[in-house]
Formats: C-alpha cells, sequence, structure tokens
C-alpha cells in the first residue's frame, strides 16, 4: 500500500506548475479574454515544449507513455491558474482515445505524433456536454455519433460560437454531419470507448476543480490577512477563519477521491466509474464552497470584475457543470452503491468494486 | 390576530389593480418584470418616466404622511401595494432610495424647510437619491469613515473631502447623503454629521465600478471640496451616527415588503424553467424548489409580524427585526444556485455577446452580493449575537 506519488512524478509537475505560474498570472488570463481566438498560441508551444501534449502518447508515437495518474497533478495545476488553453481536454481526455486506436487506424497514430511536437491541435465531444471546447482552434474534432466515434477535420463542421459565463471558456455548437470515412470506432467498442472518455473528462474537470478551490483560497487567505477593519485583519476574526477552514478541510477531503480515481483509471479504466464520480462531486463541492466563502470574505471587492476572484469562481462554476453536473455523478454513484453485486465492505476500499 | 383584510382594505386592492392594469401598458409594458437585481441597469430612462407616472396616480410613497405628499396609507395597504405592485409585475423602483430612506429620515430627523426642499422631489419622482456610507476603509466597520466636513464660514456651506465606494445609482441619482467626520479629532460613531448634497457639482466625481455581471450598478464618489448649504446637515454635528443607525431601520422595515414580491416573482420564474425543461421531475430540484418556497412564506410572515408590531417613532426595531438580513441574503443566495441547477448546463451559456445574462443568470451573479452588502453576514451574526442576545462584545480594535 503506498497513495503517494513518486518523486518523478511530483518532480514533473512541480517544473509544469513553476512555469504556470509564471506565466499564466490573472493578469495574462484577462489579456487572452481580449484576444480573437481567447487562445496563446505562444503559451500553446511553450507547454509543447515542456512535453506536456506528449505526456500520455505512447513512446511508438513519439510521447511520453505516461498515463492519467502522472497526470493528474498537472491538471490539478492547470486549475490553480486557471488555465485558458485546453491542455487538460487535449492531453487527457483526447490522447488517450486516439492512442487506443493508433495501433490500427494510421490517421490516430499521426494526428498522435503531431500532438506531441504541437503541430496538430485536437478538441473532444461527447454527449455529456452538449458543446465543444476550443474547438475553434482545433485542427481536428473528435466527435461522438450513437455508438460511433468520428475524427473530423475542422473545415468539415460548421462551428456555432456560443459565449461562455467564464469569459476565459470558448464553447462551440458543431453542426456536422457522420459518413463513413470519419467513422473511428462503432458498437459495443465505441460505447467502451465513449464510457472512458466521460471518465477521463470528468476526472480532468474534478483535478482543475481542486486546483482552483486551492487558489481562491490562497488569494483569500492573502486578501482577509491584508484588509483590516476594526484597526485589525478582517482573517483575525473566527468568522472568517472558519470559513477558510471549512474550504480546506473540503479539499483536502477531495483530494484522495481524486488520486484513487486517477489512480483506477489508469489501472483498471472500466471500473473506475464509482470513483470518478466520487472524485467530481467531492471536488465539484470543494471548489463551490470555495467560491462561495471565498467571495463571502472578499466583501465587496469579491464581486468585482475587478477582483481576479471571479475568473476562478466562474471556471468552477462552469467545470462543475461540465462533463456530468453533480446530479449526474450522484446518481451513478447511488446505481453503483444500489448494486446487489457491489462489492462495499470493510475489507473493499480499494479491491475489485463490481462483481 | 387577525390574518386577513378588512372588506375596506380589498377594495383598495382593486384599485391598486385596476391602475396598474390600466397604466403599465403602451410604453411601459416593456418594463413588466424589469429592473429588478441584476436588472437594475437596465430601461434606466424609461424606469424615470415609469417613476413619474407612478407619482401622477399617486403610487410613490403610499406609506409616507399625507402632510408630506404621500398616500398615508396603513401597514395593510402598504402590504397590498407591494402585492399588486410585484403581481401586476412592476418594475424596479428608480426611487427606491429616496422613498425608502432619505425621505423617512428626513421625515424623522430633518428641519421644516429640508423636507419642504427635498421631499416633493422624491413624491414626484422627478429627483433620485443615493446613499453615501461605505468607504475603502469603512466597510463592515462603518463608523471608520474618513471623509470630512469642514464648515466654511466664509461661503456659509460645508465642504466635504474623501471617497464613498458601493455606492448604488449615483451615477443616476440628483442627490446624496452623506456621513462625514465632522470632527476632525474625533473617531468611530463620534464627531459624525449626516449630510445632503447635491450631485451635479464640480466637486463631485462618478466613476463606475464594473460587477462580475459585466454591468456597472454602484459607483466610487469622490469629493473634492464638495459644497453643502449650511442647512443642509440634517442633525447636528455629531448626531451622525444615530441618524445614520434611525436610516438603517427604515432600511429593514417596510421596504422588505416589495423585495419579497421581487423574490416570488424570481422563485416563480424558476419553477417555470423547472416545469420547461423537466427539471421539476428531479426529485432534489423538488425538495430544493419546496424548501424555497417554504422559507420565502416564512419570511413574508415574518415581516408582517414584524410591521404589526409597535416600532419607535425613529425606525427603531424590534428584536425579531435582527434576524431578517442574515435570512433573506442567503435565502436569495441559494435562490441564485438553484435557479442555476434548474437551468443545468445551459445556465453557463450567455443570451448573447458581449457578455449578456439572461435574467436567472444574472440573478446567480448578482445575488453573490447579497450576503455582503449593507451588513455581511458575519455582520449580521454579530448583531443577532451581542444585541438580540446580549452576549459578550467582540473585542473590535
Amino acid at each position: 500500500m503506498d497513495f503517494t506519488f513518486t518523486d518523478d512524478q511530483l518532480l514533473f509537475c512541480k517544473s509544469v506548475q513553476e512555469f504556470l505560474q509564471q506565466e499564466v498570472t490573472p493578469a495574462a488570463v484577462r489579456k487572452s479574454w481580449e484576444l480573437d481566438t481567447g487562445r496563446s498560441d505562444e503559451r500553446w508551444q511553450q507547454l509543447v515544449n515542456l512535453g506536456v501534449t506528449a505526456m500520455l502518447v505512447p513512446e511508438q508515437f513519439g510521447g511520453l507513455g505516461m498515463n492519467e495518474l502522472d497526470f493528474v497533478l498537472l491538471a490539478q495545476a492547470c486549475g490553480q491558474v486557471a488555465l485558458p488553453e485546453p491542455l487538460v481536454e487535449t492531453a487527457l481526455v483526447a490522447t488517450p482515445l486516439l492512442a487506443t486506436l493508433a495501433q490500427r487506424d494510421s490517421r490516430c497514430a499521426s494526428l498522435l505524433e503531431k500532438i506531441a511536437t504541437g503541430e496538430r491541435k485536437i478538441a473532444i465531444g461527447h454527449a455529456a456536454n452538449n458543446l465543444v471546447c476550443d474547438a475553434h482552434v482545433a485542427d481536428f474534432l473528435l466527435l461522438p455519433s450513437g455508438n460511433q466515434i468520428h475524427l473530423v477535420p475542422r473545415d468539415q463542421v460548421k462551428l456555432v460560437a456560443q459565449a461562455s459565463v467564464d469569459p476565459s471558456r470558448r464553447l462551440f455548437a458543431v453542426e456536422w454531419s457522420a459518413n463513413d470515412e470519419t467513422c473511428l470506432v462503432s458498437g459495443p467498442e465505441g460505447v467502451a470507448l465513449l464510457a472512458a472518455t466521460l471518465n477521463r473528462g470528468a476526472l480532468g474537470a474534478a483535478a482543475q476543480l481542486i486546483g482552483l478551490a486551492e487558489a481562491m483560497v490562497q488569494m483569500t487567505v492573502k486578501y482577509t490577512s491584508d484588509r483590516h477593519q476594526f484597526g485589525k485583519p478582517i482573517g483575525s476574526n473566527q468568522a472568517l477563519k472558519h470559513h477558510m477552514a471549512n474550504c480546506a478541510v473540503k479539499i483536502e477531503f477531495a483530494k484522495p477521491t481524486l488520486y484513487r480515481a486517477a489512480y483506477t483509471v489508469s489501472k483498471r479504466p472500466v471500473h473506475a466509474d464509482f470513483a470518478v464520480s466520487h472524485a467530481k462531486v467531492a471536488a465539484g463541492e470543494a471548489a463551490l464552497l470555495a467560491a462561495k466563502n471565498s467571495i463571502q470574505s472578499h466583501g465587496a471587492m469579491g464581486y468585482t470584475w475587478e477582483c481576479d476572484l471571479h475568473i476562478f469562481m466562474k471556471r468552477a462554476w462552469a467545470l462543475d457543470k461540465f462533463w456530468g453536473h453533480a446530479g449526474f455523478h450522484k446518481s451513478r454513484l447511488h446505481q453503483w452503491l444500489m448494486n446487489p453485486n457491489a462489492k462495499i465492505g470493510a475489507d473493499k476500499t480499494f479491491g475489485e468494486q463490481v462483481a | 390576530m387577525k390574518l386577513s383584510f378588512s372588506a375596506q382594505d380589498e377594495a383598495f386592492r382593486q384599485e391598486v389593480a385596476g391602475w396598474l392594469q390600466a397604466n403599465l401598458t403602451g410604453e411601459f409594458a416593456q418594463l413588466k418584470f424589469r429592473g429588478g437585481p441584476g436588472d437594475e441597469h437596465m430601461f434606466q430612462a424609461e424606469r424615470q418616466q415609469w417613476e413619474r407616472k407612478l407619482a401622477q396616480g399617486g403610487w410613490t410613497c403610499v406609506g409616507w404622511p399625507k402632510q408630506y405628499g404621500g398616500r398615508g396609507c396603513s401597514i395593510e395597504q402598504q402590504v397590498i401595494f407591494f402585492e399588486e405592485y410585484a403581481r401586476a409585475g412592476g418594475p424596479g423602483r428608480v426611487g427606491h432610495i429616496g422613498e425608502g430612506l432619505a425621505g423617512p429620515t428626513i421625515i424623522a430627523f430633518g428641519t421644516d424647510a429640508q423636507k419642504q426642499k427635498y421631499l416633493p422631489g422624491i413624491v414626484a419622482g422627478t429627483e433620485l437619491w443615493c446613499q453615501g456610507y461605505s468607504e475603502p476603509g469603512a466597510g463592515s466597520d462603518l463608523a471608520n469613515v474618513k471623509t470630512r466636513a469642514r464648515f466654511d464660514a466664509q461661503k456659509n456651506k460645508w465642504l466635504l473631502n474623501g471617497q464613498k465606494v458601493w455606492t448604488s445609482l449615483a451615477h443616476e441619482a440628483d442627490y446624496i447623503f452623506v456621513i462625514a467626520r465632522t470632527d476632525p479629532e474625533s473617531s468611530a460613531h463620534k464627531g459624525l454629521g449626516f449630510f445632503l448634497l447635491k450631485m451635479d457639482q464640480p466637486g463631485i466625481t462618478v466613476r463606475p465600478i464594473q460587477q462580475i455581471t459585466g454591468t456597472c450598478e454602484f459607483n466610487e464618489v469622490f469629493f473634492d471640496d464638495a459644497e453643502c448649504a449650511a442647512d443642509d446637515i440634517v442633525g447636528k454635528p455629531g448626531d451622525g451616527w444615530k441618524v445614520a443607525m434611525g436610516l438603517l431601520g427604515f432600511e429593514r422595515g417596510v421596504s422588505t415588503l416589495g423585495q419579497q414580491m421581487q423574490f416570488q416573482n424570481e422563485l416563480n420564474e424558476i419553477i417555470a424553467v423547472a416545469k420547461q425543461n423537466g427539471a421539476d421531475k428531479n426529485p432534489v430540484l423538488r425538495q430544493r424548489i419546496a424548501k424555497a418556497h417554504a422559507e420565502l412564506k416564512i419570511m413574508r410572515y415574518n415581516s408582517l409580524r414584524m410591521l404589526s408590531g409597535q416600532s419607535g417613532s425613529d425606525g427603531s426595531l424590534q428584536k425579531e427585526a435582527l434576524i431578517y438580513k442574515l435570512f433573506w441574503a442567503t435565502w436569495h443566495r441559494d435562490l441564485g444556485e438553484l435557479a442555476m441547477d434548474v437551468m443545468g448546463p445551459e445556465s453557463q451559456i450567455l443570451e448573447a455577446e458581449p457578455y449578456q445574462l439572461n435574467r436567472l443568470q444574472a440573478l446567480y451573479l448578482f445575488t453573490r452580493s447579497d450576503t455582503i452588502y449593507g451588513g455581511t453576514n458575519q455582520i449580521q451574526r454579530n448583531i443577532i449575537a451581542e444585541r438580540g442576545l446580549g452576549m459578550p462584545k467582540e473585542p473590535r480594535g
């Protein structure tokens, strides 16, 4: 039993985290709001150079051959800075799907190589989301159609932009028609791959939600230490301390569910539903509480556009409802729990969960 | 106890409903259900016209005594007025700060000259007010105001210097009431004055503050030798805190009735969306909707109970009034969350660019502020514990 990350995993995360903290400041995020695409090509290339788009690409296709567990801390780090670019959806959600199909489909193999080098970008749709993130900057889109998954060049689809409450997000309704040529997989295998995609999507969202929650608490601790009323820092009031302490409890209790889910997704993806849903619910609760308590602790500053808090709050509100909202994931949890064969005994914490 | 309205009151109800039906039409029809929380920036000019229309019908300041131009309505009639106004979809009132706060304060504490000068414009719906209380360093610690008022004998005027912040509708208002320090040596509640100033003057600069809704409902207001006539101080220099606190009593009194009707309309809209998109089939959301309904009724019962009782002529409130801000603010913030959960993933998509929110999104984002402005939930709990329950005071400073 070892419920910790390896030194290598921690080291890799730390180097990327340092880059993100340095480059993706709130000012930089606001700057990207002003760009037509909302995205910085330069920043994307820097991420590519760090190797993060290649992390889950198999070595034979020029990647690092790592897995979801290796990536989960990075996804959390992306949340900590509210990264506008679709790194999590690219590296954690889309590339493993392409990797599964790459052995028999040269299109996927070639695309993987180019995602690793930054020559191509990918966006991914799923029935759980009615819109596709960052389709406008992608060269190809992975799109579901019933039990099929299609790989469609962007110039063969029509994108209708749907502005988001979170100014960093770029969402699109995609109008397209499926044909045999674009179809990568169908039937039961398609269903299984779509299910696995949903789990990776929810895992990535959960990780970012925890990162966002951490960032909001950190900002608020600083603000309540600096802001004085009644001649003392407002953070010296128990009422505000307890607000932040409640957030800390939620966050710390959400982390093990996230890491457990990442482990299960990487080792036993077909049995990951319950673990992923647990993580998504716990992370969503942590992020929503952090948003609520942080805005409250910031007083009126917290609901101004000028205060950076809303960059993180709005992302949290958005991701909580993306890749399955809390109701969806709670339903999956209780369905699993009420399964007559569910292995829920005291000795089953980490064992196989379904007969 | 008698939980029904008299025949006379019911006749009054017919009168209100009839007038609204006849007048909230034509050019004003577009204002129905508009201008509420998160929507205050909409139809400003048209709503000012509407305020005048109301005044022509005698429907502004309905609770004010007749001698000051009000309608002299009983509490029951005011309740009825607000109910009917909401039912008809009457728009958010641009004159509410004058009618609910400035006017009652002037009536309670002002001189005859001040009453003659200021009340008619409020009653006529032609003069709008804003409230200059909070400052960058005086939020929860409201008594820590640094804006100074110095009497200039030569000009025979008070000159104000300093800054207010979070001043709602300052960009639309004709007048502002301000608490400022008359005694520069003083601190906290002592040495403050309560001043009435014209907004349109060289000494006042208004800078809008953008909110997370993308709109600007409140402002920073800068005073740079802003002038206030010698007789436009309410009470004596040093009385400012007493006057201001009396006003907060009015803020949490009758004006809450209209607010609850607004809440009812919002809840109705959420229920309509739930019925439309199927969220009404979801047992968790059904429970939350029922809870919201139950708690709104509690608020309403409590307000009516509060208003039925005797309150002091200075606007002082009974103990049960202390809980009100905490209750409604938290309820309303939760209502925003309920609205988003009922909308589901659709809640993330803007109505249009640039940053145009639909009404429920605006409600959600705006209600993040409810538990903060006008006394945060934390301050409210301190008040309940200290003033309501008599618990020891938290060390301050």
